[in-house]
């Protein structure tokens, strides 16, 4: 049922592309930790309104990006800016516009999804009666409404990840980074994530999203990056990628990444165990 | 607490704005972290931890006996000392306060100022770097500042009555400026160990640090009095030499003194200077010049975890080595395969875990420092001739330390593993790893107690030693089979909290009742050589005991 919206988004997306300013730009952006590079020089221009997919496998680099671009980690080379800003000097700023749900579900757990909520409006400064109107009917919407006031310790792992979500996008903000949202959620909460996300972009948010589930991504994005070992090796939106192998984002990404012939490894893996 | 200190917080709000802190989001952050200490067992704050509704009652339980320790130390120092010769005795007031909270500050206030759990969700805010550290500066402080108060509270009610309001005043604002002295020293030390060391480095170079500065504190407090021969210096009024102006706790003192006697000569106005320009001065130093990369350095401690590809031939080697040495070894001491799984899974994570190490290492090093310290006090028990095996036995309290860490882990949700695995004999597993925990850490450590002992006391306390480590691994097995057995590493650190009281209790009752018949055996001739087989036997009749636990016996976390 989201079908329709890829033909749709698809437009948009490369109108947005040539007319619009752009919210996030990567200039030959490289990141080392110690002597092993992860980054390799990125390039990458972003305009408002698109759903970006960033793909790639394990250790390619995609959360590095991602924490450099909300200003978590300061020490790149290359340059990097958010809706205008550069990130090195302005990354207060960039901040208070941005939201990030990172993937691995952190959050303080002994608190209450209100409790917690209302910390994380008072770090962006926000009206404290507000946050909490805000917070419980976000709450409400995600059907957590009788957990509001529950501590969290005892959630499971979708419902800390709707909480996550709304920490997230409490503050409205105007460019949205996204590492894995679906992880744990029910069939139900999928669908409504996937058209929040869909009809976050339509209200001109520029959603950044990162995920190894290639489906999803297929049908969601407007746009596909892939990246490898540090470097993009494929950018276009998904009617464009497919030009080079019309088959889906699952073998174009096997192909790209060089990780093909699969089936043979899984024989020799079931040969292996048999030994 | 967290009202009171909220309260204390907003009356100082402009002074963190002069700070450079956002105070709307250095409160909130506060408040937070706060909160979440009551309703979780602080396992930041490790030994005050456990599970409570929504107070922290352990920590009120820990400050009331600091309360009570400090008070009778308090008590015998300062309520009879002549007003002229109380600088001696004030100086190891402050020198207590300080020795505590440097000691809550390095086992415990790491944690809190490098906690990378705060990397997920507060560094992507815009939260600045002066406002996250300063909140932590604020958090731990006031751990801190409940310490310094319950230590001093009889001390200065002793002044206060003795010499007058104000003379109190004094003491207390000194004491509290100890606290503030000693989060000073720590930090500067953390946060340019961070600029410094690299980053992957950090946290291994840390852990050892703090291994070694609690030995260090530890073993300068017992120290500090022996600098001075205590006699002469608690009847005579104490001539101030050059170097007092190095030595912290005698700023406080000499501080104190010039209200108390009331004195204002030189010297005494540069203690009282250095009293209270210092901490400031510190606080402002840090506040100016170390905290601006603070986040990112913080960001940049999770990244350790990163696979490298390039050192994966090197590491693979070593391993090969080291997992070479730990076989032939588990292949010496251990009976079946199980068994040898166990020891070798031991043998690496306690190598490992830094927690581990920094839970054992300490109490470990602190048994030494213990020892050696007493030993050359002149004049009471060091000299006494049954001195060794006082050391001998009480070393055993700081062995159980690293027995009843086996069971705790941070990744204890691990622990699966042992329910889904075909597991029959879960005794097994428990020896091997109690073996592993006596082969690596207990036996050095006797080894080095008993090379000091035989220096010190003559060759012929060899049957004493030997007998001491025997019985105290008879004592390790007791303690083992008495209390709840866990399988290793599968425990959060809370759940051993609650029966830890009494057990220890009980353990140092009949390491006391032991070490008096050993104190009895060597009245008789050859009596200690004679009792080692049995020791021994016990030992080994306990371990056959231990490794016929079955699941029935072992509470899984």
């Amino acid at each position: 049922m989201l079908f329709p919206y890829l033909s749709l988004a698809d437009k948009t997306g490369i109108v947005s592309r040539c007319s619009m300013k752009s919210i996030i730009q990567l200039q030959n952006l490289q990141k080392s930790y110690g002597s092993t590079p992860v980054l390799k020089g990125i390039d990458l221009d972003v305009s408002a309104g698109q759903v970006v997919g960033y793909i790639g496998p394990n250790g390619a680099g995609k959360s590095t990006t991602i924490k450099i671009l909300i200003g978590m980690l300061p020490d790149y080379t290359g340059t990097a800016t958010v809706l205008g800003m550069d990130v090195k000097t302005n990354s207060l700023d960039i901040k208070r516009r941005i939201g990030y749900v990172p993937e691995n579900a952190a959050l303080y757990d002994t608190l209450t999804p209100m409790e917690y909520l209302q910390f994380i409006g008072q770090l962006y400064e926000l009206d404290i009666t507000q946050i909490e109107r805000k917070a419980l009917d976000l709450l409400r919407l995600f059907q957590l409404n009788d957990h509001a006031d529950a501590r969290m310790t005892t959630f499971s792992k979708g419902m800390r990840q709707k909480v996550l979500l709304i920490s997230g996008l409490l503050h409205n903000p105007d460019v949205i980074f996204l590492d894995e949202p679906l992880s744990g959620l029910d069939a139900n909460a999928v669908v409504l994530v996937k058209e929040i996300i869909r009809q976050l972009a339509n209200n001109g948010k520029t959603i950044f999203y990162s995920s190894h589930i290639m489906d999803v991504v297929e049908k969601i994005s407007d746009r596909i990056i892939i990246i490898n070992q540090g470097q993009i090796i494929a950018d276009g939106t998904f009617a464009e990628l497919q030009h080079q192998r019309p088959e889906s984002l699952e073998q174009l990404f096997a192909q790209l990444t060089g990780s093909e012939g699969q089936t043979g490894i899984a024989e020799e893996f079931i040969h292996t165990l048999k030994n | 607490m967290t009202f009171t200190i909220l309260w204390l917080l907003d009356r100082l709000q402009s002074l963190f704005q002069a700070l450079g802190a956002d105070y709307g989001q250095l409160r909130a952050i506060v408040q937070v972290k706060l909160m979440m200490d009551n309703r979780r067992s602080l396992v930041s704050l490790g030994r005050y931890g456990k599970q409570s509704a929504e107070s922290n009652s352990n920590f009120t339980r820990i400050l009331v006996i600091y309360t009570v320790v400090g008070g009778l130390i308090s008590l015998s120092m300062l309520a009879i000392p002549d007003k002229d010769v109380l600088f001696f005795p004030l100086t190891l007031q402050f020198a207590y306060i300080m020795a505590l909270c440097a000691m809550t500050l390095i086992s415990d206030f790491s944690s809190v100022i490098l906690d990378s759990s705060d990397n997920q969700i507060i560094l992507p805010r815009p939260v600045s770097s002066r406002t996250l550290w300063l909140a932590r500066v604020v958090h731990i402080s006031s751990y801190l500042f409940a310490i310094a108060l319950s230590l001093s509270v009889v001390a200065v009610i002793v002044i206060a009555v003795r010499f007058g309001a104000l003379a109190g005043l004094l003491c207390l604002i000194m004491s509290l400026l100890s606290a503030v002295l000693m989060v000073f020293l720590t930090n500067v030390f953390y946060l340019v160990l961070m600029r410094f060391i690299s980053e992957e480095k950090l946290r291994e170079v840390i852990n050892y640090f703090q291994i070694v500065m609690a030995v260090l504190f530890y073993g300068g407090y017992q120290l500090l009095p022996r600098l001075i021969d205590s006699q002469e210096a608690l009847t005579q009024a104490l001539d101030h030499q050059w170097w007092h102006y190095l030595i912290p706790p005698m700023w406080m003192a000499g501080a104190v003194e010039t209200v108390v006697r009331p004195v204002l000569d030189s010297t005494h106005l540069i203690f009282l200077a250095l009293a209270l320009i210092i901490p400031f001065a510190g606080l402002w130093f840090m506040n100016r010049f170390l905290t601006a990369d603070f986040t990112q350095k913080l960001s940049s401690i999770d990244q350790e975890s990163r696979p490298e590809m390039a050192q994966v031939a090197a590491v693979r080697a070593t391993q090969a080595n080291g997992s070479g040495w730990i076989d032939r070894l588990s292949g010496w001491f251990t009976t079946n395969s199980l068994e040898r799984a166990a020891f070798a899974f031991t043998w690496r994570v306690t190598s490992r875990d830094r927690k581990f190490k920094l839970k054992t290492y300490p109490q470990l090093g602190f048994g030494l420092a213990y020892v050696v310290a007493m030993s050359f006090q002149s004049r009471s028990l060091g000299s006494s001739n049954f001195f060794y095996l006082f050391a001998l036995y009480f070393a055993g309290i700081y062995v159980m330390v690293a027995q009843y860490q086996l069971s705790v882990s941070d990744n204890y949700k691990a622990s699966w593993i042992y329910g889904s695995a075909p597991i029959r004999e879960p005794g097994d597993v428990l020896a091997g790893s109690l073996k592993a925990l006596i082969i690596k850490l207990l036996t050095p450590f006797y080894l080095l107690l008993s090379v000091y002992i035989l220096y010190r006391y003559g060759i012929d306390k060899i049957s004493d030693v030997l007998l001491a480590f025997s019985n105290s691994l008879v004592m390790l097995l007791s303690a083992s089979l008495l209390s709840t057995r866990y399988m290793p590493f599968s425990v959060v650190q809370d759940a051993l909290k609650q029966n830890n009281t009494a057990r220890s209790l009980l353990v140092s009752v009949v390491l006391g009742v032991v070490g008096f018949s050993h104190y009895g055996l060597t009245l008789i001739p050859y009596g200690v050589w004679a009792a080692i087989p049995f020791s021994v036997a016990t030992f080994w009749v306990l371990l056959r005991q231990y490794k016929k636990t079955g699941w029935a016996q072992i509470e899984m976390g």
